[in-house]
């Protein structure tokens, strides 16, 4: 778990962006609806952003445990 | 010196005498590393095996029991390496080399017991195609089993790391090399199929045929046939081929390629997707916005209308700059555009044409133009008079300079008002 990640995960935000944009390229909606979804678009993706700019690689390790392979 | 020297004329028993001779050779030398010819190989139906072991000038027994892994299909004149303790047997007063651990010695030999598993395997259909599993389209978690101190471990982490970094990743340190390297190998695959991973990468780097040999094992290919985790073998270099190649699930030329195959999409990948959407959200928004300023400079014409456009044109192509600038412009944007879109609305309400046309004027049109406040009207001239209540079409009889100067440029074409039918 990244100390950074609030409730929604990048995935989550990847996958509402996606929708956000989708809704508003059907353009079927208001000019205010469209700007407020154009807001959350954009915080959505600046988030993003800075979640992966900031990403670092963490390994896990797995010690070879006592074993009791049947062979 | 010896323990056994008679101190008088006192015999043993024939147990007696083994039971020292058998201290003596089991405890005196113990763990040895034979190099040697097989001869006289056999499986017993027990399973387990008997030879003799010899060169140009001598011989020695050896039995490999059926619970040591052998990684290999051992026949008459093979070259091996056996690693062991020496033991006496003394139903039958042999002495003999208890085999912990055996494989082919010369360079032919590898090849041969690389050819017969291979076969070996080929028949059992593990290397058919409906076996393998495909790689995720984008993994999430992948397990890695390399020596701790090798180069490849180190490839494989700064590859991923520099090409996605939020992968979970999963080290089991495993012996590739060596004695009990393939017992090891096998096992950290079944550890780390486990685990529940999106893939494992098994591999190493660079060695000689004999280095790499683990990998040429029945019992690394079995573990990697009953993993149900996609496995990725990444053994050596480019022309290095194992066993574990065939039966794995995808081959990598090198761990840095494996690396690379369980990173399919990068962090640069998705900041790039990632600005696209921004400037296509940006986009949608502006084309929708230049529509509305569009409609508001059909309804109306003159310097008043034309300055709001302006004003409007240069806030877009600050826009514009700051779009083409980072994502943080992109955000103050946001505002820009929102700032714009209530100055434009006010406008739009106050440009209205009904809006003059209820206080009593009239839109004069030619030819379904409206016509603005240096529209020249000629004598002959049909003209449509809109009003707020009836629209009529009328003919200029004759025009003369205004009778009435206005104010300012305030100003909607209530020229009209001067012509009758």
């Amino acid at each position: 778990m990244a100390t950074k990640a609030k409730t929604q995960t990048l995935e989550d935000k990847l996958k509402r962006l996606e929708e956000v944009a989708a809704l508003l390229d059907r353009g079927d909606a208001s000019i205010d609806e469209q700007l407020a979804m154009y807001e959350e678009g954009m915080r959505l993706a600046q988030e993003c952003r800075t979640y992966l700019e900031e990403a670092e690689l963490k390994v896990r390790r797995l010690s070879g445990e006592p074993d009791e392979s049947d062979d | 010196m010896s323990i056994f020297v008679p101190m008088q004329d006192q015999a043993v028993s024939v147990s007696e005498l083994t039971y020292v001779i058998k201290g003596l050779l089991e405890e005196g030398i113990g763990d040895v590393l034979v190099s040697g010819e097989i001869s006289n190989f056999k499986q017993h139906s027990s399973g387990h095996r008997y030879f003799t072991l010899k060169d140009a000038d001598a011989q020695i027994g050896a039995v490999m029991w059926r619970t040591r892994s052998l990684t290999f299909r051992p026949e008459d004149g093979m070259r091996v390496l056996v690693r062991g303790r020496l033991s006496v047997y003394p139903p039958q007063g042999k002495y003999q080399i208890d085999v912990s651990a055996m494989r082919p010695e010369g360079v032919g030999d590898l090849h041969r017991a690389f050819e017969q598993l291979r076969e070996a395997l080929r028949a059992r259909g593990l290397f058919d195609a409906d076996r393998k599993v495909a790689i995720p389209r984008r993994p999430r978690s992948v397990g890695i089993a390399t020596s701790q101190t090798g180069a490849a471990l180190q490839d494989m982490l700064s590859t991923i790391n520099r090409r996605y970094p939020l992968l979970d990743v999963v080290f089991r340190p495993t012996l590739v090399q060596g004695d009990g390297a393939a017992d090891d190998i096998a096992k950290a695959i079944i550890e780390l199929d486990a685990a529940k991973l999106d893939v494992i990468i098994i591999g190493r780097g660079g060695g000689s045929l004999e280095d790499l040999w683990s990998f040429n094992t029945e019992v690394v290919a079995m573990a990697i046939a009953n993993a149900r985790t996609p496995i990725i073998s990444a053994v050596g270099h480019e022309t290095d081929v194992t066993i574990s190649d065939f039966v794995a699930d995808v081959r990598a030329e090198t761990p840095t390629a494996a690396a690379v195959l369980v990173t399919p999409i990068t962090v640069d990948d998705l900041l790039e997707a990632l600005d696209e959407r921004m400037l296509g959200m940006t986009s949608i928004v502006r084309t929708r916005i230049d529509d509305m300023l569009e409609t508001a400079e059909s309804f109306v014409d003159g310097r008043a209308a034309r300055r709001v456009t302006e004003r409007i044109h240069l806030r877009q192509q600050r826009v514009d700059e700051l779009v083409s600038r980072t994502s943080r412009g992109i955000q103050q944007h946001t505002n820009r555009m929102r700032q714009h879109v209530e100055h434009m609305t006010q406008y739009l309400t106050s440009l209205h044409p009904l809006a003059p046309l209820r206080r009593g004027y009239a839109v004069v049109e030619r030819n379904g133009v409206v016509l603005g406040p240096s529209g020249r009207v000629q004598t002959g001239d049909t003209l449509v008079v809109q009003r707020f209540s009836e629209s009529s079409t009328v003919e200029v009889r004759t025009t003369t300079p205004p009778t009435i100067l206005p104010p300012t440029s305030e100003h909607h074409g209530n020229e009209g008002e001067n012509s009758n039918t």
